[in-house]
C-alpha cells in the first residue's frame, strides 16, 4: 500500500447506490472517490478524466452495461484502472461474464462494509483474488458450462510455475502459497508474474478464467 | 475450499512429485473404485432371484392372475352395464342418421347438433365410467360450454376431434356390448343345452360337467379380453387429444416462462431496492458515528435524514412490487388448480387485455392513480399480442412506480384496423427524489424485443410536460 489514497470510480445506474457508497467509502483515509457515473458509456468519459486505480462497477445498467464497460476499459489500458464488479446476488447470471471481460473480482453490494473496502485493496494490489472461495467456485462452476474442456492451450510453463497456478486457482494468497511450497514471498512473487505474463493474463482472476477454460484445472486435479 | 487443496500438498514428500488433488468434498486418500463399486455389486447380488423368478412360467401365471383378480367386480359391472349402453348408443346412432336425413329439410340441423352435444356428455360419462370401473384415468375433455359465445360453442362441437372420437367411441362400446351380449347369450345357451339336452349319467356325468366348465372357462375369458380391449382402446378416443396435449404443454411453459420473468423482476426490482436502502442506512450510520468529525472530510449535514427518506421511499415501492409479483404467483396457483382445462385456444392462461382492469387496480392499492381507457373491440385480438399488450402496460405501469413515484397516469389500449396501440403515460414525477433513469427501466429492452417481433415498434421516453411516455404499436 502506497501512501496516496486510492482513486475510486462508482459505476451504478442508481444514485441511491452511489450516494450510499460514496459516503462509506469517503470514510476510509486510504480511499478517496474521484467521480461516479450512471452507465457505462459515462464510465468510460468519466474514467478517461479522473484516472482512477479501481473502478466500482455494476452490471447492469442501460447504456452500456457493467460487461461492455469493463471489457473497453480493459481494451484502453490493460493495467488501469482494475474492475471490481458489484452485484446484487451472488449466483448472477452475468458475473462471470464480467470476470470473463477482464475485471479483476466481484463484491456483493450487500457485504459488510469492511468486507468491501477490503476488496478494493486486494483488487488495487493483486497479490490475492477477491473472495478466493466464491470466485474459484464461480469460475469452476461456470467454465466447462460454456467450453467444451479443450486440449490443454496452455502455454509452457516450468514445474514450479504449474504448482504455483494450480494454487493461485485454488484461491491462496502469495503469503500462503509460499507457506505451502516453502519458498518466500518474493519467490512465489516472481512465480506469479512470470506465469500472468505466460498467459497474458492481467491478473489472478483472469490466470484462474484461463487454468480453467484450458482444462489445466481438470487435467491437475 | 482452500483446506481440500492444501492438505494432501502439506504432506507431500516432494513438489515436483506427482500428487492427485482430490475433489471438493472428496476424503483425502479415499480409493474412488471402491467406496463406490462395493454397494452397487452388493445390490447385483441380491437382485437375480427375483428377476430370475419372475418370467417362469408358473410366477407369471401366478402374476397375470394376480394382477386380474382385484377389480374384477368392477369389470364385470363395466361389461354387464355395456348392454344396456350399447342399445342406447346404437338408438343414438340411428338418430344421427335420421338426422343427416332430415338435414335436408334444414330441421335436422338443430337435432344434429344436439346429438353432437349429447354425444359429448355421454363421453363425460364414459370417462367417469371407465375411470371408477376399470380403473383407467383420462383427463378431462375440452369443455365446449365454457366457451363465452354460443357461435364459438357450436364451432367447437362440430370441428372438434375430441367430438367425432368420442362418437367413435360409442360406436366401440355398441361393438362391445354385442359381443358381450352374443358371448352371454352362447355361454348361457351352452349351459343350458348341455343340462337338458344329453342324457346325464354315471357315465356322461364327468365329461359333460367338464364341457360345462370349459364353457364357462371360455366365456369368462371371452369377457376379460372384451374388458381388456375396452381399457386399451378407450385412452386412444376418450383421452387427451394431441391438440389438448400441445396446449396443455404450452400453457406450462408459458407459466414457466412466467416465473423466470418474475424471478427477473423480483431481482431487479426488490433486490435492487433492497440494496440501495441497505447501503443508505449503512452510510447513514457512518455519518452519525461518533467520533467520525473528520475536518479534512466533512459529510453533508443532511445526509441521514435524506438517507431516511430514500430509504422510506424505496422500501415503499419494493412493498408494492412485492405485493404484484405476490399477486402473479397467487394468480398463477389459482390457474393452475382451477378450472385450467386446457382448451384449442387456452383462454385464462395468458393475461389479457381483458385483466388490465385487475392490475391496474392492485397498482391503485399501491397508491398510484390510474385510469385505464380501452378504445375499439379487444375482444378478439389475438392471445399473444393481447399478453404482450398486457406486459407493456405492466412495465409501464411498475415503472412509473418505480422511477416517479405516484404521479397520474393513463393507460390507453386503442385497436384499429391495422394495429393494437398501447400507452402508458404519466404526468410529472410527483416525489422529488424521482430518478428518471435513462432509457427506463430494463424490462423495456425485453419488450422491446418482443415489440420487434412481431414486427411493432416500443417507443419510450420524456414527454414535453415533464411526464413520461411509453407506447407500443403492435400490427394486427
Amino acid at each position: 500500500m502506497t501512501g496516496a489514497p486510492l482513486r475510486l470510480l462508482l459505476v451504478d445506474d442508481d444514485v441511491l447506490v452511489r450516494s450510499g457508497l460514496r459516503v462509506i467509502l469517503e470514510s476510509e483515509a486510504d480511499l478517496r472517490v474521484v467521480g461516479d457515473a450512471g452507465t457505462g458509456q459515462e464510465a468510460l468519459d468519466v474514467a478517461a478524466r479522473s484516472d482512477p486505480d479501481v473502478v466500482l462497477m455494476d452490471v447492469r445498467m442501460p447504456d452500456m452495461d457493467g460487461i461492455a464497460a469493463t471489457a473497453a476499459l480493459v481494451a484502453r489500458d490493460p493495467r488501469r484502472p482494475r474492475v471490481l464488479v458489484l452485484t446484487t446476488f451472488e449466483d448472477d447470471d452475468y458475473l462471470f461474464r464480467a470476470l470473463q471481460a477482464g475485471a479483476s473480482g466481484f463484491a456483493l453490494k450487500r457485504a459488510d462494509p469492511d468486507e468491501l473496502v477490503d476488496a478494493i485493496r486486494i483488487v488495487a494490489r493483486g497479490s490475492s483474488l477477491v473472495l478466493p472461495e466464491l470466485t474459484r467456485r464461480l469460475i469452476a462452476a461456470q467454465v466447462p458450462r460454456r467450453r467444451p474442456r479443450g486440449p490443454a492451450a496452455l502455454p509452457d510453463l516450468t514445474v514450479r510455475e504449474a504448482d504455483v497456478l494450480r494454487l493461485v486457482a485454488g484461491g491462496l494468497s502469495n503469503a500462503e502459497i509460499a507457506g505451502q511450497l516453502h519458498l518466500s514471498r518474493e519467490t512465489v512473487k516472481t512465480h506469479v508474474s512470470s506465469v500472468l505474463l505466460k498467459l497474458c493474463a492481467r491478473d489472478r482472476t483472469q490466470a484462474v478464467i484461463a487454468a480453467y477454460e484450458s482444462g489445466f484445472m481438470d487435467t491437475a486435479g | 475450499m482452500i483446506s481440500s487443496v492444501a492438505v494432501p500438498w502439506g504432506g507431500a514428500p516432494h513438489p515436483g512429485a506427482p500428487i492427485r488433488v482430490p475433489r471438493a468434498g472428496e476424503p483425502p486418500g479415499a480409493p474412488v473404485g471402491e467406496s463406490l463399486g462395493r454397494p452397487v455389486g452388493h445390490d447385483r447380488n441380491v437382485d437375480p432371484f427375483q428377476q430370475f423368478r419372475a418370467p417362469g412360467g408358473r410366477g407369471r401365471l401366478r402374476a397375470v392372475l394376480a394382477a386380474a383378480r382385484p377389480g374384477w367386480p368392477g369389470r364385470a359391472l363395466y361389461l354387464l352395464l355395456s348392454l344396456p349402453l350399447a342399445l342406447t348408443y346404437a338408438a343414438l346412432f340411428a338418430a344421427l342418421v335420421g338426422s343427416v336425413v332430415l338435414v335436408v329439410q334444414g330441421v335436422g340441423l338443430l337435432l344434429l347438433l344436439l346429438l353432437l352435444a349429447v354425444t359429448r356428455g355421454l363421453a363425460g360419462v364414459e370417462r367417469r365410467l371407465t375411470s371408477a370401473l376399470l380403473g383407467v384415468e383420462l383427463a378431462r375433455g375440452e369443455r365446449v360450454r365454457a366457451e363465452p359465445r354460443v357461435a364459438r360453442r357450436v364451432q367447437r362441437l362440430v370441428l372438434s376431434p375430441g367430438t367425432w372420437r368420442a362418437l367413435g367411441w360409442l360406436g366401440v362400446r355398441v361393438l362391445l356390448g354385442t359381443a358381450t351380449l352374443a358371448t352371454l347369450f352362447f355361454a348361457v345357451a351352452a349351459v343350458v343345452a348341455l343340462s337338458v339336452q344329453p342324457p346325464w349319467n354315471p357315465l356322461t356325468a364327468v365329461p359333460l360337467l367338464a364341457l360345462v366348465v370349459v364353457v364357462v372357462l371360455v366365456a369368462l375369458v371371452a369377457l376379460e379380453l372384451q374388458a381388456r380391449l375396452a381399457a386399451a382402446v378407450v385412452p386412444r378416443l376418450l383421452g387427451a387429444a394431441t391438440e389438448q396435449r400441445i396446449a396443455a404443454l404450452q400453457q406450462t411453459s408459458r407459466r414457466l416462462a412466467d416465473r423466470n420473468r418474475l424471478a427477473r423482476d423480483l431481482h431487479d426490482t426488490i433486490g435492487h431496492a433492497l440494496t440501495a436502502s441497505l447501503l443508505q442506512a449503512t452510510a447513514a450510520r457512518r455519518t452519525l458515528a461518533p467520533g467520525r468529525d473528520d475536518p479534512l472530510r466533512p459529510v453533508p449535514t443532511d445526509f441521514a435524514r435524506q438517507a431516511l427518506e430514500h430509504i422510506e421511499s424505496n422500501t415503499r415501492t419494493a412493498l408494492a412490487e412485492l405485493d404484484r409479483a405476490l399477486s402473479v404467483l397467487r394468480n398463477d396457483d389459482g390457474r393452475s388448480d382451477g378450472a385450467g382445462v386446457p382448451s384449442g385456444q387456452p383462454a385464462g392462461a395468458a393475461p389479457s387485455v381483458a385483466d388490465l382492469e385487475d392490475l391496474l387496480a392492485g397498482l391503485r392499492d399501491g397508491g398510484l392513480p390510474v385510469a385505464l381507457v380501452v378504445d375499439g373491440n379487444v375482444d378478439d385480438v389475438p392471445a399473444a399480442l393481447g399478453e404482450l399488450a398486457y406486459r407493456v402496460v405492466q412495465e409501464g405501469s411498475t415503472n412509473v412506480l418505480r422511477h416517479a413515484g405516484c404521479p397520474l397516469t393513463v393507460v390507453q389500449v386503442v385497436r384499429s384496423e391495422q394495429a393494437l396501440v398501447v400507452r402508458v403515460c404519466n404526468e410529472r414525477a410527483s416525489s422529488l427524489d424521482s430518478r428518471p433513469g435513462p432509457g427506463g427501466g430494463r424490462g423495456l429492452a425485453g419488450l422491446r424485443e418482443r415489440a420487434d417481433a412481431v414486427g411493432g415498434t416500443l417507443v419510450a421516453g420524456p414527454t414535453p410536460t415533464g411526464g413520461y411516455e411509453l407506447c407500443a404499436t403492435l400490427p394486427l
